[in-house]
């Protein structure tokens, strides 16, 4: 069963700059990607997403939600 | 001979030691191609591409359908393990040659490799690398151009530290670039691995072997695998690598202060030689 994993993105303006939940994930779950990309131009921090995009792999530890400063993440187990 | 060999490989040669497969003509027609969809966009957003995939792991048949699609996506970026001898041989045909942050581990675990604080791993190819400043953000913390010289360093540096040796097409055959990976943060290695994205990364044109005379069974070269290939046989003391699951990257060749390890040619073993 895949879990349900949530970001709030209002919660979670510039994740690459905190990257807290990308960096404890023991199954390497997230990931972080600028939503547009233009020539001649770097993305503004605020055109970043993270998303759970590997979530099969998620073991549910929790670790995630713990650790990140906003509350941005919520996970439901048994989800979809 | 792998696909990729019988497709662009010169008389039997190794595709990627094909000239023709770095050369501008070949860049021009696969810029022409990302006119359509940048490939800038696909290459910095891949996991979120994948994120339906992963989904509909619950639902089998959507999700071998689903499967499907990207399996044909990749037969236009795909990748293969080399050797460290391979890779040698492929810098001094490609030119220019840039160092570049990796892209997947920015993607994987927002680490910017700036050459400053964290050491650059990736290697661009070609003439576009010319262009990096078009796109700043894929180029994020500059390029450094390297030497043929300087990128055999490169490639040994890492490889020797555990990183495996992967190329990358962008456009296939085009060859844009060499990659110094590990698992989980590379998305090769991943998706060949846990989702079975198979021309992704192609296995490479070797496999491991151990010898049993010299094996003292001490266990670095289990650490090393980043394919999950090796273990410790128990009672007999020896590590044991199923070939069926090496990739050939020779990392474990390296780590091995026995020199209890070699590489061979899968097209020696029938058994493999049509495993890649
Ligand atoms: S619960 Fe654990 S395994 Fe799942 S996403 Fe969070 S940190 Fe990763
Ligand atoms: S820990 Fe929370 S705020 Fe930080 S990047 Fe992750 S989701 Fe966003
Ligand atoms: S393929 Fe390897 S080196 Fe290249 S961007 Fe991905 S992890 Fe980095
Ligand atoms: S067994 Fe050795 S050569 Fe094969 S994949 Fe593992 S580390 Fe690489
Ligand atoms: S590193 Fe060499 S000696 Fe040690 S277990 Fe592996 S093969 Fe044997």
């Amino acid at each position: 069963m895949i879990p349900q994993i949530e970001i709030d993105k209002n919660k979670c303006p510039t994740p690459y700059e905190c990257k807290k939940c990308l960096q404890i994930c023991p199954q390497a779950i997230f990931a972080v990607a600028p939503t547009k990309v233009e020539r001649f131009k770097e993305t503004a921090p605020e055109d970043y997403e993270v998303q759970a995009v590997f979530k099969d792999k998620c073991v549910l530890c929790m670790d995630c939600v713990k650790v990140c400063p906003t509350g941005a993440i919520k996970i439901k187990v048994g989800g979809r | 001979m792998c696909e990729l060999c019988e497709k662009y490989g010169d008389n039997g040669g190794r595709w990627y030691l094909n000239p023709e497969n770095y050369a501008r003509p070949l860049y021009k027609k696969v810029e022409k191609e990302k006119e359509k969809e940048p490939m800038i966009l696909t290459e910095l957003q891949g996991p979120f591409y994948y994120k339906p995939l992963i989904e509909l792991k619950d639902n089998p048949e959507a999700f071998e359908k689903m499967r499907e699609g990207y399996l044909k996506f990749h037969e236009t970026m795909s990748g293969q393990v080399v050797s460290l001898e391979d890779a040698e041989k492929m810098v001094e045909i490609a030119h220019p040659i840039a160092r570049i942050d990796c892209i997947c581990r920015r993607i994987t675990r927002a680490t910017l490799e700036d050459g400053e604080q964290r050491p650059r791993s990736c290697l661009g190819l070609g003439v576009g690398m010319f262009r990096w400043e078009e796109w700043p953000e894929r180029y994020k913390g500059g390029v450094e151009f390297l030497s043929t010289e300087e990128a055999k360093e490169h490639i040994e540096h890492w490889h020797k530290r555990g990183m495996v040796i992967t190329i990358m097409t962008f456009g296939t055959p085009y060859i844009g670039g060499i990659c110094l990976c590990d698992y989980p943060d590379c998305l090769a290695i991943r998706m060949r691995l846990d989702y079975g994205i198979k021309p992704f990364l192609l296995k490479g044109h070797q496999v491991a072997k151990v010898n049993y005379e010299e094996c003292t069974g001490c266990g670095t070269c289990v650490q090393r695998c980043q394919f999950g290939a090796i273990k410790m046989e128990v009672t007999t003391k020896k590590s044991n690598i199923d070939m069926t699951r090496c990739f050939g990257c020779g990392v474990c060749t390296y780590a091995c202060p026995q020199d209890a390890i070699s590489l061979i040619d899968r097209e020696k073993l029938p058994g493999l030689k049509e495993e890649w």
